[in-house]
């Protein structure tokens, strides 16, 4: 699976710095753009700004969690793909809402399958409309 | 005893006048006296009281006294009553008084003599007096052995019921002498232990039951005998050959002829206590797992990105990059160990319909790229869907953990091959879905295969917890599935095959996933030779 990441921007939402710089600057070496947000609310602001492809969310955060989030996202916008990533090891309930939920153990290489993956789906339904 | 009471005296004479004279003559004796006129008078009285003496006289009008004395003869009461004749010395008379041999008999002669009157009389009323007194005694005597009987049944009578209820008891109760051989055996013991009563009576206690003092023998002994009683766990062998651990509690019988033992089988107590703690003790790892998971993911995956930005990163010398490396590889065996040991995955909340065939294609889609560049050649057979009810997470784990033991097994590259099919004989009742890995890689050594599904055993030295296999078979047989294995040489080297079945139930009795770390117990395994397929 090539990942295309020319021209695709990624929101990616944590509220601690060094976990949200190291995603951001891995996605980056991947050809992505990143923009970064340290809570929910924040992360709602920016993306009414447009302009973002993909939202990837911590889960743990003060104030919204990520599956706050993630269905206020879906409810105003059901064609954004939103990803939790977490390092807690139960699903929440609610994580359905998400595409994808995956592990903050996975590494790297999971992340970008997984962003790349949802990133096509996503391609591949609106072909079809 | 001095019986104070007055003894009765009868007086028959049809002479009013002699019977005054008897009543004067005999007056100073202090007794009752009675007068009777006619015999039909004396037998009224007679009816009437209890007589000592029966004064008569012999010649009467209308019944003399021989008469009346052969009419008392015949009656049952006054055939012992002591008679005095008052008569003439006559032959016949006398002849005739010589005839009444029963009862006590004399005769006076007339005229009377006061004192010879007086002397007879008072004989008979003292040998009265005395027969009454032991007629008494005697009465006493036999209602107090009826008493002491009465109260022996009793007793026997409770002795039955106790007896009855060591029978209800369900402990065993036994009662041995001081040499070990028992004597009695309830049928609490012959359930417990399996033997007869009839078998066990008077063979020694402690051979028959193989018992194993915790201290050993000599010091119960020792702690009986000094304090009448002892109490502990025993561990005893059953007549089938079973062991059993019991709650014994020993007591000396009341004179010390014998020892008590009353026995109750805790044996699936002390089992069922055993699983408890173990289940707390795996509930609360999986409490320290969960936590000690989240606050080693966050960081973990930090560092896992900053070695990935350093990876080849221009500024780096040969040697910089170097260490970079080796950072970086400990720190993947490190988020390894973690995926493992705690970062179990929880799942959807209901059990869903898996295609174990497309969850293979899943993971082989995953690897494909490594596959290839290892040089290991994939063979598919899905002969059927194998369709189940499911956790999808779960259950793709423990495909990852086979697939990937098979890759690793050959390092040198080799044949993967993939069977999904439905087993034969086809079960009407309930059909099952086998999956077969196979590698042809190194082969398992037999001195490994006991084991394989033990946690932390691995053959791997450099990745590899250990807790694979035993993980994966843990969900496996929540499924009610099992797992098994053959290793078996070849021409070109090994063959290995892992086969998994899963009932293809409808699994409503799952109600959520396995939990982190499922309980192990032996299963059996096949290594070596064909299984005919």
């Amino acid at each position: 699976m090539a990942a295309d990441s020319t021209g695709v921007t990624i929101l990616c939402v944590d509220d601690e710095d060094l976990p949200r710089t190291l995603r951001k600057l891995i996605l980056e070496k991947q050809g992505y753009q990143v923009i970064t947000a340290t809570s929910g609310e924040e992360a709602l602001r920016l993306l009414d700004r447009g302009g973002i492809h993909l939202v990837l969310t911590d889960q743990l955060m003060p104030g919204m969690v990520g599956t706050e989030l993630t269905k206020l996202v879906k409810s105003t916008k059901p064609g954004m793909p939103v990803i939790l990533i977490s390092g807690v090891n139960e699903i929440p309930p609610d994580a359905i809402f998400a595409d994808r939920f995956i592990s903050k153990v996975g590494g790297p290489e999971l992340l970008f399958d997984t962003v790349a993956e949802v990133l096509a789906s996503y391609a591949a339904r609106t072909e079809t409309e | 005893m001095i019986d104070h009471d007055r003894a009765n005296i009868l007086m028959v004479d049809d002479q009013p006048g002699k019977l005054l004279s008897y009543e004067v003559i005999l007056a100073p004796l202090g007794e009752n006296l009675i007068k009777a006129r006619t015999a039909r008078e004396a037998l009224d009285q007679l009816l009437r009281h209890d007589f000592a003496v029966v004064l008569m006289d012999v010649s009467m009008p209308e019944i003399d006294g021989f008469e009346l004395a052969d009419m008392l003869r015949q009656h049952p009461r006054f055939q012992k009553t002591a008679i005095i004749f008052i008569s003439g010395v006559h032959l016949s008379d006398l002849d005739r008084i010589k005839g009444y041999e029963s009862g006590a008999v004399d005769y006076i002669s007339v005229p009377v003599i006061p004192e010879l009157l007086r002397a007879k009389v008072s004989v008979f009323v003292e040998l009265h007096r005395t027969n009454r007194q032991l007629e008494r005694l005697n009465s006493d005597l036999e209602r107090r052995v009826e008493e002491r009987t009465q109260q022996l049944r009793e007793s026997e009578e409770l002795l039955r019921e106790r007896a009855d209820l060591l029978e209800l008891a369900s402990e065993a109760i036994m009662v041995r002498d001081l040499k070990g051989i028992i004597q009695f055996w309830n049928s609490g013991a012959e359930s417990l232990y399996g033997w007869r009563r009839d078998e066990v009576l008077g063979k020694p206690l402690h051979e028959v039951l193989q018992t194993k003092f915790p201290g050993g023998y000599e010091s119960a002994q020792a702690a009986l005998t000094e304090t009448g009683t002892w109490d502990g766990n025993l561990t005893q062998i059953t007549r089938d050959g079973r062991e059993v651990v019991v709650a014994c509690r020993k007591a000396f019988k009341a004179g010390g002829s014998a020892i008590l033992e009353i026995n109750r089988d805790i044996t699936a107590q002390l089992k069922a206590e055993d699983a408890l703690r173990k289940n707390e003790r795996w509930a609360a790892m999986g409490r320290v797992a969960g936590i000690i998971a989240h606050e080693i993911n966050n960081p973990l995956e930090s560092i896992t990105n900053t070695f990935y930005l350093l990876r080849d990163h221009p500024s780096l010398d040969e040697e910089a990059r170097y260490y970079a490396q080796l950072g970086e590889q400990e720190l993947h065996r490190v988020a390894h160990i973690t995926r493992q040991t705690l970062g179990f995955y929880r799942e959807s909340e209901r059990p869903v319909e898996v295609s174990i065939a497309s969850l293979l294609d899943e993971i082989l889609e995953l690897r494909l790229r490594r596959l290839e560049f290892e040089n290991i050649t994939v063979e598919k057979k899905y002969r059927d869907k194998g369709t189940i009810q499911g956790f999808p997470v779960e259950l793709k784990q423990v495909f990852l953990n086979l697939i990937g033991n098979a890759v690793q097994a050959m390092p040198e590259g080799g044949r993967l091959r993939l069977h999904v099919f439905e087993p034969w004989p086809r079960n009407i009742q309930q059909s099952l879905v086998c999956i077969s890995i196979c590698d042809t890689g190194s082969g398992i050594d037999p001195e490994h295969a006991k084991h394989l599904f033990e946690p932390f055993f691995t053959t791997k030295s450099t990745k590899g917890t250990g807790l694979g296999l035993w993980i994966s078979k843990g969900i496996i047989q929540k499924y009610g599935g099992s797992i098994r294995f053959r290793s078996m040489p070849v021409a070109s080297g090994h063959v290995t095959c892992f086969q998994v079945l899963l009932p293809n139930a409808d699994f409503r009795c799952i109600e959520e996933p396995a939990q982190a770390f499922p309980q192990a117990d032996p299963i059996q395994v096949l290594a070596g030779g064909l299984d005919g397929r």
